[in-house]
């Protein structure tokens, strides 16, 4: 009845397996799924948009700001060009030619120029035949011919002129401003050079971040002033010169890479043309250096979200299968309870059934009883009897005793049945119930070359207990003993009953040699759904039921485990059961007496 | 020495017809009651040793019938004999001071033998109870 039981939970559990394992896989992706959509994609929207909307913030101040620094500059450089030119031009329209002739009054005149910021080199009166008339400067001009300049025909053309950076006769980078005075008919020049360290440093001077720097280049794409990285004064730019246009431009450069200066590949520029002189000023500042602080920030942030991200993943994936664990801890145990009710109810309702139907055949059959005990009392009465009839008719009457006698015995084994469904206390003398268990196990433990061994007490009491629930708890233990020898070619299980001290009840040890069970695994033994059997063998309820059996028998359960070595599983049971048990069952266990 | 009194208590007509023709042959006075309420109206009547009493009986069942058989304080010893024995009724019939319980179907020599030593405990616990008395007098 017992291995009944245990196989058909198996069998239910082997069919719904893959059912629940679809069910509970279903179940986890949903609730990932739903947690992730809760919580993952909110926040990672949010945390991407504000990256998005940050980086946009901080290009469009990095554009703002290069707008300002550069429009800056080239107020500063034409600021400089405009006050150089003027004050020449107010110094040619003011004087006359004959008195700037006189070296004296132009060596005046160019003192109290440079008295304010020294910024010019040398200064000259020229005639229209391009020779000096005078010269104050550190060079040696005075013989020079400028008839073939480019400036002097510029100048003679456009009547105030600045010129680009050039050698010109002295070898030196520089340039002039120059001013064409008529004067009585008589056309004549006044020419300055502009320090070239003065006018550079302008540019020069000014530091934009660790890579950045400040070009100022002519149309032909020639420096106007040193630059930081990209080449030198009158070198030629390593990058094309786009068309003069208006205003601030700013784009980004991919292509420019100059290795001996370690430039970046792609930069970030800015530019605008002056007036006059048409030079570009532009600011150059390496893209990734301009975005660092942004990149930076942007970097530390998104690293941050996608670990919190990662994070909330992890945890809800793993909460969301121990959740799934306990749920189906939960569904095992409701199955478990479900399929324990329906066995108990199909019994009751068997119990039921045959116990009526004993009392309903109970009742003709005492009235045919009776009707057969008045036949013979009147066939004893009747002194004239055929003998052969009275010969049948005690015949008849026996026969009729015997088949009354036979129903009787079916009718109260109908009702015994219907007893046995509920928990029943009767004496029970354990040496003679172990000898029964082992009888009935011993051909299966044969065939698996395991052998018992018993040791019994000889007078041991006898004790006041359910024998069908002991059966249950024996033959589970002994089932567990012989599995324990799985893979094992022989083994051995020894049975030992003992009287407990003080006589208060039977001390029992059943013990194998079989593979023994891990110390870890030794707490868990007794625990409902644990099982180390593989997944289908066992429904690791075998030895909970003997546990909470034997608790409510009013005993205990021990274990000793050595691995390798094997188990033993140490009972106790009372001479008497539990005075809740005694007080539930007593009323039924007085009727069962016979 | 007088015959013994039994009222025959049970639903079952041919049964207890059967069953009181059974005693009257072997010397007892049979009193038969279908139903408890006129085994109750017997008890004024004629005085009783034994009640043989079914249990399952329609309206008053035998159990309460019991009840009001020891609520009338009188000497007699009862026998319960039924078809629907169960260790509850047992019970319950123990504590109201059933003498025995008996299945059904009985032998009649067991059932006699039932009969003989109730109608015995009844005469000693009678004249033990006649005894007290005069002691007290």
């Amino acid at each position: 009845m017992l291995e009944r039981v245990r196989l058909n939970g198996e069998a239910v559990e082997k069919n719904g397996d893959h059912k629940h394992k679809t069910h509970y896989a279903r179940l986890f992706r949903r609730f990932v799924l739903l947690t992730v959509v809760c919580s993952l994609v909110p926040l990672l929207l949010v945390g991407w948009g504000i990256n998005i909307h940050y980086t946009r913030f901080a290009k469009s101040r990095l554009i703002d700001s290069l707008q300002t620094q550069l429009a800056d500059h080239r107020k500063i450089v034409e600021l400089f060009l405009l006050e150089r030119t003027s004050r020449l031009s107010l110094i040619a329209q003011t004087h006359s030619r004959d008195y700037l002739s006189n070296v004296l009054n132009l060596n005046t005149v160019f003192e109290i120029l440079n008295r304010q910021d020294g910024s010019y080199t040398d200064l000259g009166v020229i005639n229209v035949a391009g020779r000096h008339l005078s010269y104050i400067g550190p060079y040696d001009l005075m013989d020079k011919n400028y008839t073939n300049a480019f400036w002097f025909k510029k100048v003679m053309e456009k009547g105030i002129f600045i010129s680009d950076m050039f050698m010109g006769f002295r070898k030196v980078p520089h340039f002039i401003i120059a001013i064409l005075r008529t004067e009585k008919g008589q056309k004549w020049i006044l020419r300055a050079t502009i320090d070239t360290e003065v006018f550079s440093s302008l540019v020069e001077s000014v530091q934009v971040g660790k890579f950045g720097e400040i070009l100022l280049l002519n149309r032909q794409g020639v420096f106007q002033a040193a630059p930081r990285f990209s080449g030198e004064i009158m070198g030629k730019a390593p990058f094309p010169v786009r068309e003069i246009h208006k205003g601030v431009k700013i784009y980004v450069s991919e292509s420019d890479t100059n290795e001996k200066t370690q430039r970046f590949a792609r930069q970030i520029i800015a530019q605008t043309w002056l007036e006059e002189p048409p030079w570009l000023l532009m600011i150059r500042q390496d893209y990734a250096e301009a975005l660092n602080e942004v990149n930076h920030a942007n970097k530390v942030t998104l690293i941050f979200l996608h670990l919190s991200a990662l994070i909330i993943l992890i945890v809800t994936i793993l909460i969301t299968r121990h959740m799934i664990t306990v749920i189906k801890k939960r569904d095992l145990e409701a199955d478990y309870l479900n399929r324990q009710f329906m066995q108990a109810s199909k019994l009751a309702s068997i119990g039921e059934l045959s116990a009526g139907v004993a009392h309903e055949i109970n009742n003709p059959l005492a009235i045919i009883l009776t009707e057969r005990q008045i036949l013979l009392d009147e066939a004893g009465q009747l002194p004239d009897l055929n003998t052969d009839f009275k010969v049948q008719f005690l015949d008849s009457m026996e026969q009729i005793d015997v088949q009354i006698q036979r129903c009787k015995r079916i009718t109260h084994n109908l009702l015994r049945f219907s007893r046995r469904t509920q928990s029943v206390i009767e004496t029970v003398d354990i040496n003679e119930f172990i000898g029964e268990v082992v009888e009935l196990m011993e051909r299966e433990a044969r065939t698996s070359g395991i052998k018992f061994s018993t040791d019994l007490e000889e007078n041991l009491p006898t004790l006041r207990s359910d024998p069908s629930q002991l059966q249950q708890v024996f033959l589970n233990m002994i089932t567990n003993a012989m599995d324990a020898h799985d893979g094992m070619p022989y083994g051995t299980i020894r049975i030992h009953t003992r009287s407990a001290e003080n006589n208060r009840g039977v001390n029992i040890g059943i013990a194998d040699s079989g593979s023994g069970i891990a110390p870890e695994n030794l707490a868990k033994i007794f625990d409902p759904f644990f099982s180390t059997k593989a997944v289908g063998k066992g429904t690791g309820l075998g030895l909970s039921i003997c546990y909470s059996i034997i608790q409510r028998l009013g005993g205990d359960i021990g274990i000793e485990s050595e691995v390798g070595k094997g188990t033993e599983f140490l009972l106790f049971l009372p001479l008497e059961p539990p005075r809740e048990l005694k007080e539930s069952l007593m009323t039924k266990a007085k009727g069962e007496m016979p | 020495m007088k015959e013994t009194q039994i009222l025959l208590v049970d639903d079952e007509v041919i049964f207890t017809r059967n069953l009181s023709k059974l005693l009257e042959v072997r010397g007892y006075e049979v009193t038969i009651a279908n139903d408890g309420k006129s085994a109750l109206r017997a008890f004024g009547e004629t005085k009783f040793d034994v009640v043989v009493l079914d249990l399952k009986m329609p309206g008053m069942d035998g159990i309460a019938t019991l009840e009001e058989i020891k609520k009338l304080g009188l000497f007699t010893e009862t026998l319960i004999l039924t078809g629907h024995g169960s260790s509850d009724t047992k019970a319950e019939a123990d504590e109201l001071g059933a003498y025995a319980y008996l299945n059904k179907p009985c032998d009649l020599d067991d059932l006699l033998a039932m009969i003989k030593k109730a109608s015995e405990k009844k005469d000693y616990t009678e004249k033990r109870d006649d005894l007290d008395r005069l002691i007290k007098t």
